[in-house]
């Protein structure tokens, strides 16, 4: 199938009285192939009709581009037809003429008789010869749909767009259109875009069922492919095996963003704990912001934040809470001790879904501070059983009765689940074959070297020192498994996130500012001089930084590209695609069922629209989570429509039990107000 | 609920039926009504006969000539009412017609342009509150004779509500049709033909309705203060004449005015009707 139509980046936005902008649809990718039949479906006012406006041209997006035919779309057409909601008929002109002055008009070329010849072909296509003669207002209103139909579809368009074209017709009626109009669409082979809030209806005509997320800043939370066969007769279709699963998808996805849409209208009208600040926008006294994290280099945009003073001073002052234990810091979080905390890339969902067996937390993550940055580093003694590949290591432990005893800076999170999937991708069984332990990461340097454990994951500074030392070597990097896996990410609850949304964006945009820094390698002595400061790593900062990365074990040290990747490449942005890849994994290694509401869970805890604004805040373009599939080292591709066909795709083709997760009540466990300076 | 079976089944005779016909039922109600207000006329002017006439004077006294001869001509402007109304009725109608021709086009030009009809505003929202008789003078100081005089004031008095209904009329044509047309391209003649006239005529016809109201208002006037025959000018003439028949001529013209005004604002809406009125 060609590519047809081409949406990319769309953001439609309209003026509103006060001055303001209302943000009807925001960051729309979708391609359309040639002969598709597509649905656009979610709640009203989630901006369907627009995109399908902006498809046709009636309106000019505000930002982002449609292509058609390799031309941008500027202007209205009938190459891409509309037959619109209440049909547009002209009530002076009867059947026929309404259909005649369509095709006179675009079709001016053709003899006065072919063009005859073609009006009454397509009255006759849908069934309206009887009619013709009648003005519409003697018509009934199915009868009024197929005129408009017929209309669009005399002139040939390349593309027929319908907006909610049976929605005012009645149970009936709308059977036999339905069916009527995919014939048509089949036999004419026309490409067709439909916005549809009806869930069978999307079904039964759809190659693909677009799915929007609410407005305002609507954007496509879920394409499903509908795979049923074609030709399709309604009875068929809902007998088909697949029809439920499908059904069930698309309903529960609409539960979902009516769940997410109450939930937020809650948060908002709720007077939140300590929202004193944020119902006084002109109260300037800043506010503390107690931010935990653990010494490495992921807190590099931290520090340089605070030592180059890109947080706002007179929004927040950042007071980092140094610990030593990924568990102590996500208590004090928990507790409300913290306002915030750079934790694992897996802790906002992990808390949200109690996976350590804590009470279930609703976090939310505005950004991901880092990306990469990890590798496993095995002792000596392995490099003396020549285990110097994944598969080394596979033969080597096939040979053992010992499981792997390998330290990990805190269970169940990102260097676990990372670890689990590459050891699995190489024929190891993590779960039997290997044993991973919690230790600090200051702890981990001293366990290799007396043994408690065969090798350990951890930062660069960690395996730097641990290298250099001539005690361990790296046998993989993050690049090894994932290259540009989220790695630490920005956490703190929902409920504090909505009572102080300048803080928190102040908060993030000082940290994407500075992650720019990091990012950039004439910044190096400077960041350097930074991390050296005895707060955050000491006099050996300058090992982790150093341009070449040192693997030990005689090998030559090699420069990794975007080993800690900061802000390069949307690393700042929280993809809910990430997170379902995490939640894939969750389920995969069994700590929790795999939600069948995944994408109420993702888009209550992952927020770029948090993100956006702190970027744009921080005077940094404005980016946004790419839809588009990925695939770890590995190759596998993880689509985030289809996680279970990954996860049934993945060695032992894992099939996860599947239950909806039961979000926790917003404001639980809500931390104490801020204290002013 | 109680039961009906206390109340007999009709038993009664059928009463005249045409009395209920439909014809009867709609012209009972004006013809007792419009009865009633001519017999308190008539006992109030009994009361002093040599004063103001009643009805039944009114018909006595005008039969012969007004009544019986609608189209006698005596030369001058002793002329029948019928051929009085004739020529109110050419006056009203060089007017109008300059009017609606002009008004539309000006109508099309404002709604159309919105620099136009932004500028324009603020001026026709005051002209068309003055008063038709305000216009007389400079009419006549304007063009210098009678007749033509009294044919602006009725242009001028009848252009405004067209102009305006055209205008509004354009502006209000539903995005949907012009949606159709942006999607289709129209071009600019088939636009003109199949989406702006049809969709803007039941408005302009409005306009045409409201004016030919306001121009038949503003003929009599016109002609009262100066003009040589004419409905408006037997109304006066009769005044100053001061004859002992004039009360009851003055009534019969008046009523002929208005019965000429209803027939005027009905065969527009007729026209209007037939015209913008297809398929809807």
């Amino acid at each position: 199938m060609g590519k047809l139509m081409t949406v990319d980046d769309v953001s439609q936005s309209f003026p509103l009285k006060d001055g303001g902008h209302y943000i009807a649809i925001k960051d729309i990718d979708l391609e359309i192939h040639e002969g598709e039949f597509i649905s656009l479906i979610g709640h009203s006012g989630c901006g369907k009709s627009t995109l399908l406006n902006l498809l046709a041209g009636l309106s000019q997006a505000s930002s982002g581009g449609i292509v058609m035919d390799g031309r941008q779309v500027t202007d209205p057409g009938p190459e891409r037809m509309v037959v619109f909601q209440n049909y547009s008929l002209l009530p002076w002109q009867t059947v026929r003429q309404n259909v005649a002055m369509a095709v006179n008009n675009v079709m001016h070329d053709l003899p006065a008789p072919a063009r005859q010849e073609r009006v009454d072909r397509t009255l006759a296509m849908v069934g309206l010869e009887a009619a013709k003669d009648k003005f519409p207002k003697e018509l009934s209103g199915g009868m009024k749909q197929r005129v408009a139909i017929a209309r669009a579809l005399a002139l040939q368009p390349r593309l027929l767009l319908l907006d909610e074209p049976f929605g005012a017709l009645d149970a009936l009626t709308r059977g036999n259109l339905q069916q009527q109009l995919m014939q048509i669409c089949q036999n004419a082979g026309v490409t067709t875009v439909m916005v549809t809030h009806d869930v069978d209806e999307a079904l039964l005509l759809s190659d693909r069922v677009v799915m929007m997320t609410n407005g305002p800043e609507a954007g496509i939370g879920q394409i499903l492919q509908v795979p049923l066969p074609r030709p399709r007769q309604r009875l068929e279709v809902m007998e088909h095996p697949d029809y439920y699963g499908l059904r069930g998808e698309l309903i529960g996805f609409l539960q979902q963003q009516r769940r997410l849409k109450q939930r937020r209208t809650s948060l908002a009208t709720a007077p939140a704990p300590g929202a004193v600040n944020a119902s006084r926008p002109f109260h300037r006294s800043a506010t503390v912001v107690r931010l935990g994290v653990v010494p490495g280099l992921d807190v590099a945009p931290l520090a340089m934040a605070i030592d180059l003073k890109l947080f706002d001073d007179a929004v927040l002052q950042v007071v980092p809470v140094p610990f030593a234990h990924w568990q102590r810091l996500e208590e004090q979080l928990l507790n409300g001790s913290l306002h915030g905390a750079i934790t694992a890339a897996t802790a906002p969902l992990a808390l949200t879904l109690g996976l350590s067996g804590q009470r279930p937390w609703s976090a939310v993550t505005p950004m991901t501070v880092s990306r990469n940055g990890n590798a496993l580093c095995l002792g000596l003694p392995m490099l003396a059983q020549g285990v110097r590949t994944l598969g080394d290591l596979a033969r080597w432990l096939n040979s053992q009765d010992q499981p792997l005893r390998i330290g990990v800076p805190q269970r169940r999170a990102i260097a676990e689940v990372l670890l689990r999937h590459w050891l699995a991708s190489g024929g190891i069984d993590p779960e039997r074959q290997v044993r991973f332990e919690a230790l600090s990461p200051m702890a981990m340097h001293g366990a290799l070297r007396t043994r408690q454990v065969d090798g350990f994951c951890a930062g660069r500074y960690r395996v730097a020192e641990i290298v250099q030392d001539g005690q361990g070597y790296v046998l993989a990097t993050d690049l090894d498994i994932w290259s540009g896996h989220p790695e630490k990410s920005l956490t703190c609850s929902e409920a504090w996130a909505a009572a102080h949304p300048e803080i928190l964006e102040a908060l993030c945009s000082g940290l994407m500012r500075a992650a720019e820094r990091c990012d950039d390698g004439g910044q190096r002595e400077a960041l350097t001089q930074v991390l050296s400061q005895p707060q955050w790593l000491g006099t050996r900062a300058a090992i982790a930084l150093q341009r070449q990365f040192e693997f030990g074990a005689g090998t030559e040290p090699k420069a990794l590209l975007r080993f800690n990747q900061f802000h390069a490449d949307r690393a700042c942005v929280p993809n809910p695609a990430e997170g379902a890849w995490l939640l894939s994994q969750f389920s995969r290694w069994g700590w929790c069922p795999f939600p069948s509401n995944r994408l109420e869970v993702l888009g209550q805890v992952y927020r770029p629209d948090l993100c956006a604004a702190a970027l744009q805040r921080a005077g940094l373009a404005s980016l946004r989570p790419t839809r588009e599939a990925f695939a770890l080292a590995d190759g596998l591709v993880f689509d985030q429509d289809d996680p279970l066909g990954y996860l049934k795709s993945l060695p032992g083709s894992v099939q996860p039990p599947v239950a909806p997760v039961a979000l926790p009540v917003a404001g639980a466990a809500a931390p104490h107000s801020p204290a002013h300076r | 609920m109680t039961p009906a079976l206390a109340t007999p089944p009709h038993e009664r005779r059928p009463r005249k039926s045409w009395l209920r016909s439909p014809l009867a039922r709609q012209i009972k109600a004006p013809l007792v009504c419009i009865g009633c207000s001519l017999a308190v006329w008539q006992l109030l002017c009994l009361a002093n006969p040599s004063g103001f006439p009643g009805p039944i004077q009114v018909i006595t006294q005008t039969w012969d000539p007004y009544i019986s001869q609608p189209f006698y001509d005596n030369g001058g402007t002793a002329k029948g009412l019928g051929l009085q109304i004739l020529i109110s009725l050419q006056r009203v109608a060089i007017g109008y017609s300059l009017a609606a021709i002009l008004g539309i086009a000006a109508g099309l030009a404002i709604g159309l342009n919105d620099f136009l009809r932004r500028g324009f505003d603020p001026l026709i929202q005051v002209l068309r509150t003055v008063p038709p008789l305000a216009w007389l003078p400079i009419s006549l100081l304007l063009l210098q004779q009678a007749d033509s005089a009294a044919i602006f004031v009725i242009f001028i008095t009848a252009v405004w509500p067209i102009v305006i209904n055209t205008a509004v009329g354009i502006r209000e044509i539903p995005q949907d049709y012009t949606n159709v047309a942006r999607v289709l391209r129209l071009r600019k003649r088939s636009y003109l033909r199949d989406i702006l006239l049809p969709a803007t005529a039941p408005y302009v016809f409005t306009g045409l309705r409201i004016s030919v109201g306001l121009a038949w208002l503003a003929i009599v006037a016109a002609e009262m203060l100066k003009a040589d025959g004419g409905i408006g000018f037997f109304i006066w003439d009769a005044y100053n004449a001061g004859g002992d028949t004039s009360t009851s001529q003055i009534i019969l013209a008046i009523l002929y005015v208005g019965i000429v005004g209803l027939i005027l604002d009905r065969l527009v809406g007729l026209v209007g009707d037939r015209v913008a009125g297809g398929g809807r």
